[in-house]
């Protein structure tokens, strides 16, 4: 059976904004299910909190809508209890590097099987248009009225310096090129992280699309995703071109891998086994 | 960051809604262990879980009986409008010196955002606070300061926990608030915080007006609860009254004041949504009737 993009649409209609860079992420989603033909039955959209982490109520698909910052070790307990779920982790650049910040490293280094896409608009969307930790410098909000002065975290450069075996950059903008990046991360076998440039038109008057598309560019056609220092030099470059593609791809051992190499040769111990003789 | 900046001995506060208050429950625990002073403000929403973003008292058990681990206690300062929330402010800051331990303003979300004038009627000179000569920042000429809950020894450990008791004792005798707004004679007794309590005296002045006597009985600390105007309303009282916007929590400290010697009847809010003045004055009609 060959599934459409249909398929994999709920049966809410989002409720973001008309304009709203999330609608091209959940496109680019649907049509990279579509294209790896993938059972609805058998995918888990997990997310946290944000505009963005609405995500999992506009598809078919299972889906848990959590706890703000929390998506990544949920999306990992979903995949521990049944590996052979496939398991799409969605949010915001605020849930995944603000509060979730700390999980982000772990579930890195731990390259666990599953997806993580990130929706940066570079500010907190759902409560109002706060500044974001991927707000740049002297960039002025409701909470930073005198501008930004910390430094803005670059999601790509930061998911490979903590040991992503996968990190990619696209736009929301650019739907096709968005849908080949997806399939790419989830065939990818270990913990893949995609960058979603996505824009909120209601919040953030600087980073329009248009400021987008003047500077959004594919990687050049002889980059080589291979050479982590250079990756990081690539995902940094953020003045008057801003990279799209995908920056690193790494084969590892995965979670599971690890978990069935230690179980080979290991004799299953049966209940009754553990319980101590009463002798 | 506000355990660090109590620590270095200035006043430290920082306020969020329910679900930011719960992640935080574990600082507090370790600020009470350290006997740190600061002020968290938690401005409620219809929980558990991400619930809603109406407003609601959905926090009061996790405020008053202690959100976080460990034998501790937080005076807890329940502000029902604007004016009483910005006086409150002071004595928040001004209570957690006093004790070495956090303070807990709980408010509603609607206190949050309603827009009110307010005047500040009190002036805080810096130079003026008490000193910390516990703070940590700087230790010459002087024994240093180390600040900690960290005790392995149980003995000693017994021993530290009957120190902190000592100073929630005090608090209890020295720190309770209410209001008691037309209990002359009430034989009908509201018990409300917050802005119920607000809403309810509207309620109340209509039943006067048609000659039944409600009254109403506000705790301002809703930790330490109190209980003189329980004592003093309870013999001329026929019915209690507890409207609170959760599903039911500090009827249970209502019940401890007024124990079987009335009924008490509840009516909660848990979702988001505000009593109206006529819903409870229907409320109060009805105890009338049946009283
Ligand atoms: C523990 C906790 N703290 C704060 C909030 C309030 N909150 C909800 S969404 C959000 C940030 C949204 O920004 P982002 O994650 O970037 O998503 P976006 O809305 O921009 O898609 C915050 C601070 C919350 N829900 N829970
Ligand atoms: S507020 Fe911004 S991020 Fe949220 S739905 Fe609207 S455009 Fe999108």
């Amino acid at each position: 059976m060959v599934r459409t993009a249909l398929d994999y649409k709920g049966k809410l209609k989002p409720t973001w904004c008309p304009g709203c860079g999330d609608f091209g992420v959940l496109t680019a989603l649907f049509n990279a299910f579509a294209r790896l033909d993938l059972d609805p039955n058998n995918i888990a959209i997990v997310s946290g909190i944000g505009c963005s982490s609405r995500l999992p109520g506009f598809a078919s698909t299972y889906g848990v809508h959590s706890l703000h910052g929390r998506a990544l070790p949920i999306g990992q307990g979903v995949k521990l209890a049944n590996p052979e779920v496939e398991v799409v982790v969605v949010g915001g650049d605020g849930d995944a590097f603000a509060i979730g910040g700390g999980h982000f490293p772990h579930a890195a280094r731990r390259n666990i099987d599953l997806t993580y896409i990130v929706m940066n608009n570079r500010i907190y969307g759902l409560t109002k248009g706060q500044v974001a930790p991927t707000s740049d410098v002297n960039f002025r909000t409701v909470s930073s009225p005198y501008g930004n002065f910390e430094e803005p975290i670059n999601p790509v450069a930061f998911a490979i310096s903590v040991g992503a075996t996968f990190a990619a950059r696209g736009f929301s903008g650019k739907v096709d090129q968005l849908t080949d990046l997806i399939v790419a991360a989830i065939t990818h076998r270990g913990f893949a992280f995609l960058e979603v440039i996505s824009p909120c038109v209601t919040f953030n008057k600087v980073h329009t699309y248009k400021y987008f598309q003047e500077k959004v560019t594919p990687l050049p056609a002889e980059y080589q995703p291979d050479d982590r220092t250079k990756a990081i030099e690539m995902a940094q470059v953020m003045q008057d071109v801003i990279y799209t593609g995908i920056f690193y791809r790494q084969e590892k051992l995965t979670y599971h891998d690890w978990i069935s190499k230690i179980m080979e040769g290991v004799r299953p111990v049966t209940p009754k086994e553990l319980v101590l003789s009463q002798k | 960051m506000v355990l660090g900046a109590a620590a270095a001995g200035v006043r430290a506060m920082t306020s969020s809604s329910s679900p930011g208050i719960s992640l935080m429950q574990e600082g507090i625990s370790y600020m009470v262990g350290c006997q740190l002073p600061a002020v968290i403000v938690n401005f409620m929403r219809g929980g558990p879980g991400l619930g809603g973003i109406g407003p609601a008292q959905s926090d009061y058990l996790q405020a008053t009986k202690g959100g976080g681990h460990g034998d501790y206690n937080l005076v807890v300062l329940a502000p029902s409008t604007i004016q009483e929330l910005v006086d409150l402010m002071k004595e928040a800051f001004d209570i957690a010196d006093r004790y070495r331990n956090p303070v807990m303003v709980l408010a509603d979300g609607i206190i949050a955002q309603m827009m009110e004038a307010v005047e500040f009627k009190y002036e805080v000179d810096p130079a003026a606070l008490p000193p910390k000569p516990w703070a940590v920042g700087g230790a010459k000429g002087r024994p240093k300061n180390v600040i900690k809950s960290l005790d392995l020894v149980p003995e000693n450990l017994e021993k530290y926990n009957w120190m902190l008791q000592e100073k929630f004792k005090r608090a209890r005798a020295n720190e309770v608030r209410y209001e008691e707004y037309m209990m002359e004679e009430a034989e009908i007794v509201l018990v409300c915080f917050g802005t119920v309590a607000r809403v309810a005296k509207k309620s109340i002045e209509e039943a006067r007006k048609q000659g039944v006597k409600a009254g109403l009985i506000r705790p301002i600390t809703l930790w330490p609860f109190p209980e003189e105007p329980f004592l003093k309303a309870i013999p001329k009282s026929k019915k209690f009254l507890v409207l609170e916007m959760n599903a039911g929590q500090m009827i249970e400290d209502v019940k401890l004041q007024v124990c079987h010697a009335r009924p008490i009847e509840f009516k909660g809010k848990p979702g988001g949504t505000v009593f109206t003045p006529s819903e409870i004055l229907e409320l109060i009609l009805s105890l009338e009737e049946s009283k």
